[in-house]
């Protein structure tokens, strides 16, 4: 059972290997998530496991309305809404998160028929279209604070690339940001969703996944190698106005977005090639929006833009008929 | 060949009724236009100019390219109202009706078009957020929103649409205050 | 063939957004609120019921080889008047459909009729098909609005109907909430036809 490879041709969709696959993802998580708690305190905790609940029963109760067999055993649901959940600030309230599960279950995954068809990251969706209808809450940023200082009061502030983009649009450089301990994004002790903040409990779930060959490495590599690249180069050309590449590559959701989020097999090009493919256009696209869009972080929508282009991908990398990979 | 003269007849007869018929309803229509023209200039209008008795539309002083229109109770000059516009906002052209009394004091100020985002940048439109420029001159406010350290409310998960508004009132301010004595002078010279 | 007939497919069996998916342009752009939606079906019927008119008066005597040509002269007649009207007498409608008027022109249900009922049928038979069809999309507009603006303004025709705690969903009024809606609607409908 561990030997089988989901992700590259022929593919075999035999239902009793999705609940390890997702108990394996779920696992790769959980030090993401714990540094969430960690940093964030009750809040998060509320916040993962209305998401997760909600999740679940939506689905049950869509599958159940809708007349289909009851599928939410396989886990699916239950690591959408727990994606969901690292995807948003730790400080949102209820109806939120669960107005999130609705959309990430039903206009995600469901009206599409379900797991394996969806062609877009059913957490993915539900965290633009709460991004958008919710641009005061989704951008509250709780800010970091030990679980064990019980003080009563939440301090809000910006994350790492907002303070960025708004030191750029009030004086046209990035010198005025505050300047940032590096260590800091690396542990998790910066503002920002509340799965997201720590690269190093992301890239060890990474590496997890990669051993246990849930996914392989092409898109984790590709995508954050494209980020470093084009940051690089810019920054090369104007430290004053573009932040380094370490720091690209571990504030915001890029890791997140790179291990856990662009990998989803359902959504991702089959081949390799494919593979490479849309990591380097998810790189794109991100460092696009970070340096020119109008919102600071943009690996949301890098990533549902590439799911969209992934039907193309896969037709112009299709394998030819024989020895041809 | 009688084939092409028959086209021709028939769409050159459908396009002359056409035209005829629209240069109809446009002259039928002129007047309620110009009127509904007139009504939504007065209407900005009367919203920032303090009380007065003449007709501002038609009392107005051009210089460098802005219309200064002016408002008179008893025949003296109690307000001016002029249009400002930024590209700043989220989205287009934000335009904006500024009125101030003699002094330069703000008297209102109006959101004539706006294209922000809905329930978001849009809330510039909104009362309190106009209402807090009221009272302000520019010498006696920092024109900047608070959270550059000034003296403006910014709408929270907007501070660009706040902020290119009042940097928009400013800059009709400045002109204003640059061209006093001409506005207020010129229409002196024109009574 | 009966009045009754033709002027009722419009709004069910080919209702022209929901089944047969056409002006979407204004469908999608002008449907952020209930008003906006009646306003913009209102004036499409009037153009469509009135092209259907002359299109079929003068169809036996317009030639297949201009005929489109003629139909557009004909609509975008219309569509001026309504432009027109509108402005001159109801502005503050005017300025918030702005460019859709005009863009009425372009809207395929009308090209669309002219050119599958009215160039072929009666007068008759050709007012209650554009009523028909205008009846549907107006529906259809008022529909689509009233979700919208229920969901991402709290109201429907600026009646608050969700309270103040009620926190808009603000994607609902945006374009990503003109077709979910959109494609949430057909769904039904197409659910509605199967059973």
């Amino acid at each position: 059972m561990k030997d089988i490879f989901v992700s590259s041709s022929p593919h075999i969709h035999s239902p009793e290997d999705t609940p390890w696959i997702m108990r394996q993802v779920v696992y790769a998580l959980i030090p993401g998530a714990l540094i969430g708690v960690y940093f964030f305190g009750i809040p998060a905790i509320t916040v993962i496991a209305v998401s997760v609940v909600s999740c679940v029963i939506i689905e049950a109760l869509w599958q159940k309305l809708t007349k289909k067999d009851i599928t939410v055993t396989d886990g699916s649901a239950a690591l959408t809404g727990l994606l969901l959940a690292m995807n948003l600030p730790s400080g949102s309230p209820w109806w939120l998160v669960v107005l999130g599960s609705l959309v990430a279950i039903v206009i995600g995954k469901q009206v599409y028929g379900g797991l394996g068809n969806n062609p877009f990251n059913p957490a993915l969706v539900a965290r633009v279209f709460l991004l958008i209808s919710f641009p005061v809450h989704m951008t509250t940023w709780p800010q970091p604070r030990s679980f064990f200082s019980l003080s009563a009061d939440t301090v809000t502030g910006a994350t790492p690339l907002g303070a960025l983009k708004t030191a750029i649009f009030e004086h046209g450089t990035i010198t005025a940001a505050p300047h940032l301990n590096l260590m800091d994004p690396f542990l998790g002790n910066v503002g920002g969703s509340l799965g997201e903040i720590s690269a190093l409990a992301l890239i060890l779930g990474g590496i997890y996944l990669i051993i246990r060959k849930i996914i392989n490495w092409h898109i984790p590599i590709f995508y954050i190698g494209t980020v470093a690249l084009i940051t690089g180069i810019f920054w090369l050309m104007d430290p004053n106005t573009f932040a380094d590449p370490a720091f690209h590559l571990i504030s915001g959701g890029l890791m997140l977005g790179a291990f856990f989020m662009a990998t989803d097999m359902v959504t991702s090009p089959i081949t390799n090639k494919g593979k490479i493919i849309f990591a380097i256009g998810c790189g794109v696209i991100t460092v696009v929006i970070r340096f020119w869009g109008g919102y600071p972080e943009g690996v949301s929508f890098a990533i549902l833009i590439m799911n969209a282009l992934v039907p193309l991908i896969n037709k112009a990398t299709k394998p030819g008929k024989f020895g041809a990979v | 060949m009688k084939e092409i003269i028959r086209l021709t007849v028939v769409l050159t007869c459908v396009c002359m009724v056409a035209g005829f018929a629209l240069s109809y309803v446009n002259a039928a229509t002129k007047e309620a236009r110009a009127y509904q023209d007139r009504l939504e200039l007065l209407g900005a209008l009367n919203m920032v100019l303090p009380e007065h008795d003449n007709e501002a539309d038609k009392d107005t002083v051009d210089i460098s390219g802005i219309t200064y229109y002016l408002a008179k109770k008893d025949g003296n000059i109690n307000g001016v109202a002029f249009k400002t516009s930024t590209e700043k906002g989220y989205s287009g052209l934000i335009e904006v009706i500024v009125g101030v009394d003699i002094s330069g004091q703000i008297h209102a100020i109006g959101i004539l078009s706006q294209k922000e985002t809905p329930g978001l940048g849009s809330k510039i439109d909104e009362d309190w957020f106009k209402d807090q420029y009221k009272g302000k001159t520019l010498e006696g406010a920092n024109w900047a929103v608070k959270k550059d350290n000034g003296d403006f409310e910014q709408i929270s998960g907007a501070t660009i649409s706040p902020r290119a508004v009042t940097g928009a009132i400013k800059e009709g301010l400045t002109g204003y205050e640059q061209n006093k004595m001409q506005i207020l002078g010129g229409s002196d010279v024109v009574q | 063939m009966s009045f009754s007939k033709e002027f009722i497919k419009g709004i069910w069996r080919e209702n022209p957004v929901f089944i047969l998916v056409l002006g979407m342009c204004p469908v999608l752009a002008v449907t952020t609120s209930a008003a906006n939606g009646l306003a913009m079906g209102l004036a499409a019927t009037f153009v469509l019921l009135c092209s259907n008119m002359v299109i079929a008066v003068i169809r036996s005597i317009v030639p297949d080889r201009v005929r489109i040509p003629v139909f557009i002269v004909v609509i975008a007649s219309f569509v001026t008047v309504v432009d027109l009207v509108m402005s001159g007498y109801f502005r503050s409608l005017h300025h918030s459909l702005g460019l859709f008027i005009p863009l009425i022109v372009v809207n395929c249900i009308i090209l669309g009729r002219a050119e599958a009922f009215a160039s072929k049928n009666s007068i008759f038979l050709s007012i209650a098909d554009g009523l028909g069809m205008g009846a549907g999309f107006t529906l259809a507009l008022v529909i689509l609005g009233s979700i919208r603006e229920l969901f991402g303004n709290g109201s429907i025709f600026s009646y608050q109907l969700l309270g103040s705690g009620y926190e808009p969903i603000l994607v609902m009024i945006l374009p990503p909430g003109a077709f979910l809606t959109l494609g949430i609607l057909t769904g039904v409908f197409a659910a509605i036809e199967k059973k």
